[in-house]
């Protein structure tokens, strides 16, 4: 049995801890990441036709708020009832998501993350009440009536109590970023994004928690540093160049290809069993990533949507006008830094030299097709 | 432990977190092996693994899940996304109608 066999056998039978947080990040990011492709199109959007946008336009800029107000939080809302209770869930999510969205004035993810799946529950608690109990003939009226009159009541109940609760939860949250952002806190941040990244925990922090902030911030200031701290390229490009240069043979014959689909293809999860097979690694990964987020406070770096899949394309295409020149540092530095950190701890080839040595003397070798 | 021998393997599922990047992926590199053995390659997110499943592949810090999702079924681990051994080890399976298990 093989080194890796032997780990996955662990982490199969570990009750893992680490795979109930993931459940939970996938439940949220869960409703976020089938909708990505609607962020684009409102990041595109927004990036035109704002006023700081690259061709400002008093017609179109009038689908930006319906679109990050309404639309958003509508598909979020209906995907999250989907999760919990199929297609009846997902319309009574819609339904219900309403309510939190109608007289707030910031987009109401979090509302709609809460809200859908609610009362999905809601409605499969309710069914199981009168299930196998209808006549026949009488299933479908049941059927629609329960989502109807169930839906009405809760939309008004997140009208009177969901919504202002979220708000101010919202602005609560959002103040709180505002205060880490003024104090130059905010790369603290990394320190916990980069090791839960490589446990595969970046889509729920990504967007679980700093997309929904993130639009926030879009449309007071029309761009958020938020996007940046989980998308950035950077740490994972400077690490897996490293190996390139400096990593053991199996490894550094991988990373080429790694590289280009970590950095342009956006899948950043290529570069996580690289950390994984050197846990030190991370430390570059968080030096990296706060180089990058502190470059971008310090000189006001921020993207108009979330860069879903976090390529450099995705990085170019949400820059604000006049902001690729921070953008590009906040990369760039990441890279440099994290790629510094890492071929220190590997020695610079030195530890390489030492474990392919060890390597041959092995009987076990695997040979890996490049 | 599930078992199932390569020659009676017709789909194989690759699972990711979200079931969007890094599965479609492996997904595509491993349909173009498979598709002449006559084997399907799908991908989905490591919680919506179809309950017919029968060989998962995914990477080694999902497996928990996936032979969670999916107990029947023989789940396939994987360390590195590109020329990892167990894509080699599935297809061999496959071609030579070696058993495979979790």
């Amino acid at each position: 049995m093989s080194a890796t066999d032997m780990q996955a056998k662990k982490n199969r039978e570990g009750s893992g801890a680490s795979a109930q947080i993931q459940r939970v990040g996938r439940f949220l990011s869960g409703m976020i990441m089938p909708n990505i492709g609607a962020f684009i199109a409102w990041g595109l959007i927004t990036a035109m036709f704002i006023g700081t946008g690259w061709v400002p336009s008093e017609k179109f800029v009038l689908l930006v708020d319906p679109m990050i107000l309404y639309l958003l939080p509508l598909l979020i809302g209906y995907t999250g009832g989907r999760m919990v209770y199929g297609q009846r869930g997902a319309v009574i999510g819609a339904i219900a998501t309403v309510g939190v969205v109608v007289g707030s004035d910031v987009p109401m993810f979090l509302g709609a993350m809460a809200m859908g799946p609610f009362a999905a529950w809601c409605l499969k608690q309710v069914e199981k009440l009168w299930a196998d109990k209808i006549k026949p003939g009488f299933e479908m009226l049941v059927d629609n009536f329960s989502i109807g009159i169930l839906g009405a009541g809760l939309a008004m109940f997140g009208q009177w109590l969901i919504g202002p609760v979220v708000s101010k939860l919202v602005e609560w949250a959002g103040n709180g970023v505002d205060v880490l952002v003024e104090n130059n806190l905010l790369p603290l941040a990394s320190i916990i994004v980069e090791p839960a990244k490589v446990l595969f925990l970046n889509n729920a922090i990504n967007h679980g928690v700093f997309t929904p902030l993130g639009a926030q911030e879009v449309l007071e200031d029309g761009k958020s540093l938020l996007f940046m701290i989980e998308s950035n390229p950077g740490p994972g490009l400077g690490i897996l160049v490293a190996f390139m240069l400096f990593g053991p043979r199996m490894l550094k014959a991988a990373a080429p290809s790694a590289i280009i689909i970590h950095f342009f293809g956006g899948i950043h999860e290529v570069y996580f069993p690289f950390v994984l097979a050197k846990p030190k690694m991370i430390i570059a990964a968080i030096a990296g990533g706060m180089t990058g987020v502190l470059t971008g406070t310090l000189f006001n770096g921020g993207l108009v949507s979330a860069p879903s899949p976090g390529s450099i394309f995705a990085y170019f295409t949400f820059t604000p006008p006049g902001g690729h020149v921070v953008m590009l540092l906040q990369v760039i530095l990441a890279a440099a830094v994290s790629f510094a950190v890492a071929s220190f701890l590997l020695g610079f080839g030195r530890e390489a030299k030492r474990e392919n040595e060890a390597e041959e003397g092995a009987s076990e070798t695997t040979a890996v097709p490049a | 432990m599930p078992t199932i021998n390569g020659s009676d393997v017709k789909r194989v599922v690759v699972a990711c977190d979200a079931g969007m990047g890094s599965s479609v992926m492996v997904a595509s590199t491993l349909r173009s092996k498979l598709k002449k053995h006559g084997v399907e390659v799908i991908h989905t997110p490591v919680d919506e693994i179809p309950a017919d499943a029968s060989v998962v592949v995914c990477h080694q810090g999902l497996a928990s899940r996936a032979q969670a999702t999916a107990p029947n079924a023989v789940v396939v681990p994987f360390a590195v996304f590109m020329g990892d051994p167990a894509f080699a080890k599935v297809e061999n399976a496959i071609v030579q109608g070696q058993d495979l298990e979790s």
